[in-house]
């Protein structure tokens, strides 16, 4: 029995290389396919991973101060209030912004550190800034501003005064991702430059020592200070992951559209069984050829073909995604309208998306070669070869 | 040659019609009862259109009966399922085809190989039985030639052995010289006698004096419009 389908396996081999032009050909635009879509999917995910990771040393909380359903400037004092909620540990304001830059038109993220807590952040040379007038910049300023180690960063502050900073830092990170347009500087000097009133930062961060505990302690804060905002990171990672999946969402229905073709092509290539292959299955079945095994052969026809394609895209995919940084996709689904960080992604591949695809796309093309073929093997040779 | 007693091949009342009930509908085979025994060969003779390629594929399994009994070595084949059917086919008969229905972008040993694939046969065996088989009809030399390459004679000689290469105890051929000069029609009847000597069962349906007056022929069965003339010795 074994023996017998490897035969007619052996046949189906032989028989898409008599066509092999024209199944290149439909293999091309199946691994196309597959590979646009992967590289979607694979990207979608990794990203999801790669924010995962690094929003895990993110705080366990962040409250913002809400007036008129706007965020506003936090009083310092909220910290000391929020510190005594029972499994609270370290409670640190937080002092940061937005800066739009007119000279290359990208957001950049202004933060202020406080130079006697030395956060943890790692550089890529350098060091974080210590002295007055002085700053740490992400990869794409430094690209988008031509500057570096040792330059003059020049911004305008709310006074609309040009402000020189001395570049002390370079960023790296486990990803671009998060500090691609970012700024860092002493709190004091970022004050100054937002011309916040004394005694007010954006946002507080919130370590809690019990993470089960988190939710909790998020709803006492909103309960003893209805005006705040409390967010938790399980909540900023959802963010995150619901804005990359609508955006590769988006992207997918624009791709649909193609799939769609593609089906409809293939479809029509299935039931557009010609004559000449409409003879060859009555002479099959002439020369002793059960139904079951013409259909045998269709199905190993379509399935070698998919299998090939599919894995063929699928390594196109991989390889477009995480070593060439997903060059044709990542503007899409990355975001940051000015400002592309460059980052290289972690290959993570999700084996139930995969197998979706496969199920999606294997299964119908497979289908689309077998159901045409039936009603000319279950019809007596003598027809179909007349026919 | 011999006619042989016991029937291998027994129709009773076969009827075939095409495009049943609709105003293009053709009575090809009209209530045919024939007996062909074990080891007879039997030409179907008759003008075109007369049924007799119709008939030869309800003898052959390669098409059902609209009506009446085709019996293949004691079994009413009409009723049989096609998976049956199919079987019946592979073991019983090997079909040489007016056409002879090669498929041209396979090599002779290819094409000779096709009934044998179903079969599970290891391939060295497929491969041995399907070398002889040409090797027999003279074609050793082409048999890694495409079908297309060869003349219509070498190709003649392909369906032959792909006819032969299962081994069948019944030979059913349709016009086998309708494409051949007169010295390759004689060989070809002659490869056909030497089948005939070894016990097989051969049918053929022609309308060439050459086929039915040559000296393989036991019977001639001659049609007309679907019904049997007569049925005598040669």
């Amino acid at each position: 029995m074994m023996r017998r389908r490897l035969k007619i396996l052996e046949y189906a081999i032989s028989s898409l290389w008599r066509r092999r032009y024209k199944n290149l050909a439909i293999i091309v635009v199946f691994a196309l396919t597959i590979s646009i879509l992967g590289s979607i999917l694979l990207l979608t995910q990794s990203l999801r991973f790669e924010a995962t990771e690094i929003l895990k040393d993110a705080p366990d909380v962040v409250v913002q101060r809400l007036t008129a359903g706007r965020q506003d400037l936090v009083p310092i004092e909220l910290a000391e209030s929020i510190a005594e909620i029972p499994g609270v540990g370290k409670v640190t304001p937080r002092i940061w912004g937005y800066y739009f830059d007119v000279i290359s038109g990208a957001n950049y993220t202004l933060m202020g550190i406080d130079e006697s807590t030395r956060p943890d952040m790692e550089l890529l040379e350098g060091t974080l800034p210590t002295a007055a007038a002085t700053c740490a910049i992400g990869a794409g300023v430094g690209r988008s501003r031509g500057v570096g180690l040792g330059d003059e960063l020049i911004l305008v502050d709310s006074r609309n005064v040009g402000v020189a900073f001395e570049v002390v830092g370079l960023f790296r990170s486990e990803s671009e991702i998060l500090t691609n347009d970012l700024v860092v500087f002493r709190d004091r000097d970022l004050i100054q430059f937002f011309n916040f009133p004394p005694g007010f930062a954006t946002d507080i961060s919130v370590q809690v020592y019990n993470k089960n505990e988190v939710e909790t302690v998020a709803s006492k804060i909103k309960r003893d200070h209805p005006e705040t905002r409390p967010i938790t990171r399980s909540e900023i990672l959802r963010t995150y992951a619901a804005v990359f999946n609508w955006r590769s969402g988006m992207s997918l229905i624009v791709f649909f559209a193609a799939l769609i073709a593609f089906c409809i092509l293939a479809w029509d290539k299935a039931t557009g069984i010609s004559a000449e292959e409409k003879r060859e299955i009555g002479i099959l079945k002439a020369v002793g050829w059960e139904t079951s095994d013409v259909l045998e052969l269709k199905f190993w026809e379509g399935l070698v073909i998919s299998i090939t394609s599919f894995l063929i895209g699928l390594i196109v995919a991989f390889v477009h995604v995480f070593f060439f940084g997903a060059s044709f996709l990542a503007p899409i689904l990355r975001g940051w309208s000015v400002l592309f960080p460059h980052f290289r992604l972690l290959p993570h591949i999700d084996l139930y998306q995969l197998f979706v695809m496969g199920f999606l796309t294997v299964v119908p093309y497979i289908a689309s070669t077998v159901i045409p073929s039936w009603k000319a093997a279950i019809t007596d040779p003598e027809e179909v070869i007349r026919s | 040659m011999n006619g042989g007693s016991s029937a291998m091949i027994l129709t009773e009342g076969v009827t075939k019609v095409y495009n049943p009930r609709r105003p293009d509908e053709v009575v090809a085979v009209a209530g045919v009862s024939l007996h062909i025994g074990g080891g007879e060969a039997v030409a179907l003779v008759g003008p075109s259109g007369s049924g007799k390629t119709s008939l030869l594929s309800l003898i052959g399994c390669m098409s059902r009966p609209t009506s009446g009994r085709v019996v293949v070595d004691g079994r009413d084949v009409a009723k049989l399922s096609e998976g049956v059917l199919t079987g019946v086919r592979r073991r019983y008969f090997g079909f040489i085809f007016q056409q002879y229905y090669l498929i041209p972008d396979l090599s002779a040993v290819e094409n000779v190989l096709l009934p044998l694939y179903p079969t599970g046969m290891r391939f060295s065996e497929m491969d041995g039985r399907a070398g002889e088989a040409l090797a027999r009809l003279g074609m050793a030399h082409a048999r890694h030639r495409k079908v297309r390459q060869l003349s219509g004679g070498e190709q003649q000689r392909v369906a032959v052995a792909r006819a032969l290469v299962n081994d069948p105890p019944i030979v059913v051929a349709d016009e086998p010289t309708a494409h051949l000069d007169r010295k390759r029609s004689e060989e070809l009847l002659d490869q056909l006698q030497e089948l005939g000597r070894s016990g097989k069962t051969v049918i053929i349906a022609t309308h060439d004096p050459l086929v039915y007056e040559h000296r393989l022929i036991d019977r001639v069965v001659s049609i007309r419009d679907g019904r049997v003339e007569n049925g005598h010795a040669s």
